[in-house]
């Protein structure tokens, strides 16, 4: 106790507080070392995954690519866009054809179509009418 | 750019972790829990660490703090306790650190907060500063005070005379 005591007297509190600093047990240590390591080891697994589909594409591609794929995909891809697109216009086709028909030629041009005329509409009221004669 | 894991060397973080938690909560299974969830959200949340804000010890300790302030607040080291330790022939560095427990458990909330982050945590005072928001200077200052109160509450304590009495 004396010792104690004498140690008190020439008292560093900042060494005394590191030195006798609360330690954790050592079944929490290598349980929480446990828990970190299980998580890292899963992530890393998790993270090996989506570098596996990578490098996976990345490789097909420059299989495709060696054997001139890339063109030929490409090509198809234009030739698909075409074709779509003129079963899209499919209206402006018909109307071509249908001015290279035999009728066509035979009987000229068609006709203009008259444009209606548009009647103004009166508007809406009580009429005024004059009254029938009656001698 | 590489992303850094914080918690790659766990072990010196989960004793630096709990010496803070512990020397603001006290020694035990409370600050043995405390330390598991810190390291439980820090796993959860491991992709927000940014290391350009600083060290990952700072960052537990942050969590660490939420933790403890989400608990109900801990008492000190009651005399009970104390009593009861002191039976058993304790080694005089055993005794000391008993003394050292009670006197930071006597201190305000904010010098134990300090203490606690300064010698139980081993963040620098800068490190402290920017934890809470405030100036190097400041931190130090308060330090300073803390220790000094700490010191008083210290020496107050006599567990040589409290043991002798309960031997009579």
């Amino acid at each position: 106790m004396r010792s104690w005591r004498k140690k008190r007297e020439g008292l560093d509190l900042e060494t005394e507080l590191r030195a006798n600093r609360p330690e954790p047990s050592r079944e929490l240590i290598h349980r929480l070392e446990a828990r970190v390591r299980e998580d890292g080891r899963r992530s890393r697994v998790g993270s090996f995954r989506v570098a596996f589909a990578g490098a996976l594409a990345a490789g097909v591609l420059a299989a495709l690519a060696s054997v001139g794929g890339l063109g030929y995909a490409a090509t198809a891809t234009s030739q698909a866009v075409q074709k779509a697109s003129r079963v899209v216009h499919a209206q402006g086709v018909t109307v071509l054809h249908r001015a290279q028909s035999a009728s066509r030629d035979q009987y000229g041009k068609p006709k203009a179509k008259k444009k209606k005329k548009k009647h103004k509409k009166k508007a809406r009221g009580v009429r005024f009418r004059r009254p029938p004669f009656t001698g | 750019m590489l992303r850094v894991d914080p918690l790659a060397n766990p072990e010196p973080l989960i004793r630096r972790v709990y010496a803070y938690v512990a020397y603001r909560i006290g020694d035990g299974p409370d600050a043995e829990d405390i330390t598991s969830e810190t390291f439980e959200r820090a796993l959860r949340y491991k992709k927000s660490y940014d290391s350009g804000k600083g060290e990952p010890v700072a960052w537990l300790i942050g969590i660490a703090r939420r933790c403890i302030e989400g608990r109900p607040p801990t008492l000190e080291i009651s005399s009970e306790q104390l009593e009861a330790v002191d039976h058993r022939d304790l080694e005089d560095d055993a005794l000391r650190r008993i003394a050292l427990s009670s006197a930071v458990g006597r201190l305000e909330e904010r010098d134990r907060e300090l203490i606690a982050l300064r010698y139980g945590a081993d963040l620098t005072a800068r490190q402290i500063a920017e934890l809470q928001g405030s100036k190097t200077n400041a931190v130090e200052v308060a330090l300073h005070r803390s220790l000094a109160r700490l010191r008083i509450h210290f020496e107050g304590e006599e567990p040589g005379v409290r043991k002798s009495r309960v031997q009579q």
